[in-house]
């Protein structure tokens, strides 16, 4: 009995980590997966990279792709915390949208500002922006677009 | 909405306050900050408009002379004439994209107004300013800037749904600032003294509306749908002049509540109440005796309104009110006539207006507006000849504007006034000039860029 109690309790745990494994890659499965880019200072840029982002999930719906935009350069004011875009930003992350801000912008800026770069909450920031676009076009298949 | 909500919300927004972040729909924020973290070193704008105007007024009693409201401005020297009224070019932005804390406004007039003709035409900074937006709940404008005020003055004019302001706006509040001498009016001037340039003897540009100074303000967003907007300003009261001429500042006040139903930039749709208040001193030398000794005048101005618009429909109404320095003419370089034709002393006078004006739009390209508005200039003034030389100005203008695109608008207004002093006979006092002032029509095309 005890034996049985165990083994079950192991199967039990080993479902619940292959179905946490494959909540965390649901991008591997969505029909399509597209990177944006935002590298510029223009500032109109930025509403076409969200109008981008959004036009996708409308066509596909968010469980069928994947979108990430990785801002780096002049493009990172897009994911400042205080960028006028903050509440379609986190609209379009509720739906799925992840944002990368490039680590090495992040460190020049903020020794330009003075003070540290403080961004957005749904922004993640742990690689350069140019090495997140290559290892998602690499290897996992996105697609690279520049609006 | 009941008071009692009202006062609920505001306390509530006293707790729970969220500074709104840039380009809101409202005037203090859309002409002084710029959409934070999203908005280049300079962006390039500006706008153009050309206009014809003809005014079918009769000559004064003697059938040959003529008065200013009966001229086209700013030159005075016709009837009709074609002109390009405004054409300002400037540039926004912040200086330092990485900080979006700080951004700035610059803008210059080169057309042909109050603003250019007293230096016979040429370019002149209309806007100089810098806005610091580090403190949440009070954000801090420097330089020089419109002064908040009433609804006509405050809101852009290159989307101003009519040519002309208000009569009460025009002459209550767009300031006209006394020469360093006095100067006697000589009453009515026949076309051809009047086409050499007789009648424009002021030195310095109309106020625009606009001072130089400092500004604290910002605007709130209550609950979900309400914005609460304020703004103090200290500034020279010498419109857009760059100094000081009379050791005393003027002190504006403006507070507004707004209800979002929606849109965004110069027509986001809503309604909207609102109060201001500006106080200040003028120094005028009316005494001409031709030795310079000018003494102080109080020059207090308030008013109130409410706008609503959303679409089709749009609908303003505004009070306005205002005691010392009430200007009694165009032609007249002071505020103090002497002459033929008595008109009375502005400089302690009081006045007030008001005007209802709606709008319907059909579509994205037809826009139907009506306004009637009313000015009482120098209520109470004791007058002469126990006849008081408080004069009654109402105006009702039709207006149709065609747009073209959302950058180019054709605009058709037709004024009709009713001008003249009720204690007066025809013919008598002030009416010697005001009788005869008729219909104006004005054709404009705008072109933002």
């Amino acid at each position: 009995m005890k034996l049985f109690s165990t083994v079950s309790a192991s199967i039990f745990l080993s479902i619940l980590l292959i179905c946490f494994s494959l909540s965390t890659q649901a991008g591997e499965f969505a029909e399509k997966k597209v990177v944006l880019q935002i590298s510029d200072a223009d500032p109109s840029k930025q509403t076409l990279v969200l109008n981008v982002a959004n036009n996708l999930l409308r066509a596909y719906g968010p469980d069928r792709v994947s979108v990430e935009i990785v801002a780096f350069g002049p493009g990172l004011r897009l994911l400042f915390n205080e960028n006028s875009n903050k509440s379609r930003i986190k609209g379009l992350a509720d739906n799925g949208v992840e944002f990368t801000a490039c680590s090495n912008t992040r460190k020049k800026m903020s020794k330009l500002l003075g003070k540290p770069v403080v961004l957005n909450p749904v922004a993640k920031s742990d690689s350069p922006g140019v090495v997140r676009i290559a290892n998602l076009v690499t290897d996992q298949g996105y697609i690279l677009v520049k609006p | 909405m009941t008071i009692k909500h009202l006062m609920s919300g505001l306390a509530f927004a006293g707790a729970l306050f969220m500074s709104v972040d840039g380009m809101a729909a409202n005037w203090l924020m859309l002409q002084g900050t710029e959409p934070s973290a999203s908005v280049g070193r300079a962006k390039l704008w500006g706008f153009v408009q050309f206009q014809y105007q003809l005014d079918a007024s009769d000559p004064n009693e003697n059938g040959q002379t003529y008065i200013p409201p009966k001229m086209i401005g700013p030159n005075l020297t016709s009837q009709d004439a074609f002109n390009v009224n405004r054409a300002r070019i400037g540039v926004r932005g912040t200086g330092f994209p990485l900080d979006p804390n700080v951004n700035y406004f610059v803008l210059a007039e080169l057309g042909n107004n109050g603003i250019t003709a007293a230096n016979d035409g040429g370019t002149l900074i209309t806007d100089a300013s810098i806005t610091l937006n580090h403190i949440k709940g009070a954000r801090i404008r420097a330089g020089l800037f419109k002064a908040p005020m009433a609804e006509e003055g405050l809101q852009a004019i290159h989307v101003f749904d009519y040519i002309n302001f208000t009569t009460v706006s025009n002459q209550l509040m767009l300031e006209r600032f006394p020469n360093n001498r006095d100067s006697s009016n000589a009453g009515g001037l026949t076309l051809t003294e009047a086409a050499t340039g007789g009648f424009n003897q002021f030195d310095k540009p109309v106020g625009a509306f606009r001072d130089v100074g400092v500004q604290v303000f910002d605007a709130f967003r209550l609950e979900q749908a309400w914005e609460l907007s304020y703004a103090v300003m200290v500034g020279n009261g010498n419109g857009l002049n760059f100094s000081d001429t009379d050791n005393e500042k003027d002190v504006y006040a403006y507070v507004s509540l707004e209800n979002l139903y929606g849109g965004g930039g110069p027509r986001r749709q809503g309604l909207k109440i609102f109060a201001w208040s500006q106080t200040g001193k003028r120094l005028l030398d009316k005494t001409g005796d031709g030795v310079y000794s000018p003494a102080y005048y109080d020059r207090e101005r308030m008013g109130f309104g409410v706008k609503y618009l959303r679409k089709p429909f749009r609908a303003t109404m505004e009070y306005m009110a205002g005691k010392g320095m009430i200007f009694v003419g165009p032609d007249k370089p002071t505020f103090d006539q002497n002459g033929a034709k008595p008109n009375a002393d502005g400089s302690d006078g009081e006045a007030s207006g008001w005007y209802v004006e709606g709008g319907y739009y059909v579509g994205n390209k037809w826009q139907f507006d009506l306004r009637y508005d009313v000015y009482n200039r120098l209520e109470g003034d004791p007058g002469a000849n126990g006849n008081s030389f408080e004069s009654e100005w109402k105006t009702v203008t039709l207006g149709v504007n065609y747009h073209f695109n959302k950058k180019t608008r054709l605009t058709l207004n037709i004024a009709s006034r009713d001008v003249g002093s009720p204690e007066w006979d025809a013919g008598a006092g002030p009416n010697a000039n005001m009788d005869g002032i008729a219909e104006r029509y004005a054709l404009q095309l705008t072109h933002i860029f």
